[in-house]
């Protein structure tokens, strides 16, 4: 008997067919927002080349609404990142004798301990650098 | 709970079928019966033409994978009583390979590529008997042992849309073959490995879907084989790149 496999062809939908494509799509996609935030704060640092009335300009027009959505979406999208990759982490580092979880959890704790120092930097350094004035 | 349970299969039979279609099968409902055993039902008393594939019942053999609800797990090993809620369930052949008739994938490609990778142990010179065996402590053992427990089923395969896209990638299985052996003690072979492991069908096709590892029904996590394949891939390339700027050959 002759053989004749059939070939079903990969669609353009085919994450869409099951919950994990779909959680990797997700968090594929959280490069986009970030991208688009990198683009932002580089345009920040052209304006404030520009003199401070650019600089003041560009931040006022980020006081939109569109772009405070944006910023909040930015945020999501920038946690679901790095929850996401930490989660993988344990598969990429494999020290003999710390478990995966412990090493996972060193990695949520530096991440937030990293996150909050900045933060805090951010915080401190602004009204020193005189603020939006 | 209903008495009986409607099993969607999708049927393709070569030179009839221009593609899969379904056909409705209402097998009997137990809470110890498989979705192997109910394949076998089918076979026995419904319809002898049923194409599928099985051995062992309780896997081991690797040879029963099918689609079940669009999810790729082993036959003998997933149980009736888990749909029986619905009072359905759909099969269809393992995807990302051809069809071969019913439920039966042509997983030739697979086995091409566990090939590729040299899946045995390599010794640049071979010992003679008098000399012994080769010996491995506990903890050389523990460092591929979860990477052996593979048994081929090619569910991982079902599950990875790189190699669904395109099946030249060797995939999760062939490649955390490749590094069950690199980890091995007592192998010689990982820089004969790693040519297949830095081309392009090689660790870098993988985009970390990790769909592969939720599959597996031997927890070998192949994800995390392939991802450390990639940190292997790395180191070598950068001793590759040491050994060039010395003016040696890479390897
Ligand atoms: S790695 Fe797991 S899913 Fe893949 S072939 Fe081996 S046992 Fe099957
Ligand atoms: S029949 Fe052997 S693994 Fe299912």
């Amino acid at each position: 008997m002759t053989r004749k496999p059939y070939r079903a062809p990969q669609r353009w939908s085919w994450w869409l067919k099951n919950p994990a494509y779909r959680r990797y799509l997700l968090r594929e996609a959280t490069a986009l927002p970030l991208f688009i935030y990198a683009l932002v704060l580089v345009t920040g640092l052209y304006r404030y080349t520009q003199g401070q009335l650019a600089f003041t300009r560009w931040l006022e027009a980020l006081q939109a609404p569109g772009w405070l959505v944006f910023h909040a979406v930015a945020v999501a999208a920038c946690v679901l990142h790095a929850a996401t990759w930490i989660e993988l982490v344990p598969k990429l580092l494999v020290v003999p004798g710390i478990s995966g979880r412990s090493i996972k959890r060193g990695h949520q704790v530096a991440a937030l301990i990293g996150s909050a120092l900045v933060l805090g930097a951010a915080l401190v350094s602004w009204p020193l650098a005189g603020g939006a004035s | 709970m209903s008495d009986s349970i409607a099993i969607y299969v999708a049927r393709y039979r070569p030179g009839q079928d221009e593609a899969p279609t379904e056909q409705r099968y209402d097998v009997p409902l137990s809470t110890d019966l498989s979705v192997l055993e109910a394949l076998n039902y089918i076979k026995d008393e419904l319809d002898p033409t049923l194409a599928y594939r099985w051995s062992c019942r309780m896997a081991i053999c690797g040879s029963c994978g099918v689609m079940i609800d669009g999810e790729p797990r082993l036959g003998c090993k997933t149980f009736l009583r888990e749909f029986a809620d619905r009072g359905e369930l759909h099969l269809r052949a393992l995807d990302n390979f051809p069809v071969e008739r019913d439920l039966i994938a042509d997983v030739e490609r697979f086995m091409d590529h566990l090939e590729t990778v040299k899946p045995w142990t390599v010794h640049n010179s071979e010992r003679p008997v008098s000399e012994g065996e080769y010996r491995q402590t506990p903890a050389e053992l523990e460092r591929y042992q979860q990477f052996s427990q593979c048994i081929n089923c090619g569910l991982c395969y079902a599950a990875c849309p790189q190699f669904g896209r395109d099946d030249s990638f060797l995939g999760p299985a062939a490649l955390t073959l490749a590094l069950r052996y690199n980890l091995d003690s007592r192998d010689d072979g990982s820089a004969g490995r790693m040519a297949a492991l830095n081309a392009d069908e090689g660790v870098w096709r993988c985009t970390f879907v990790g769909y592969c590892s939720e599959v597996c029904p031997k927890d070998v996590d192949p994800a995390q084989a392939v991802n450390r394949g990639k940190v292997a891939s790395t180191i070598n390339y950068g001793l590759n790149l040491l050994r060039l700027a010395r003016g040696e050959h890479d390897t």
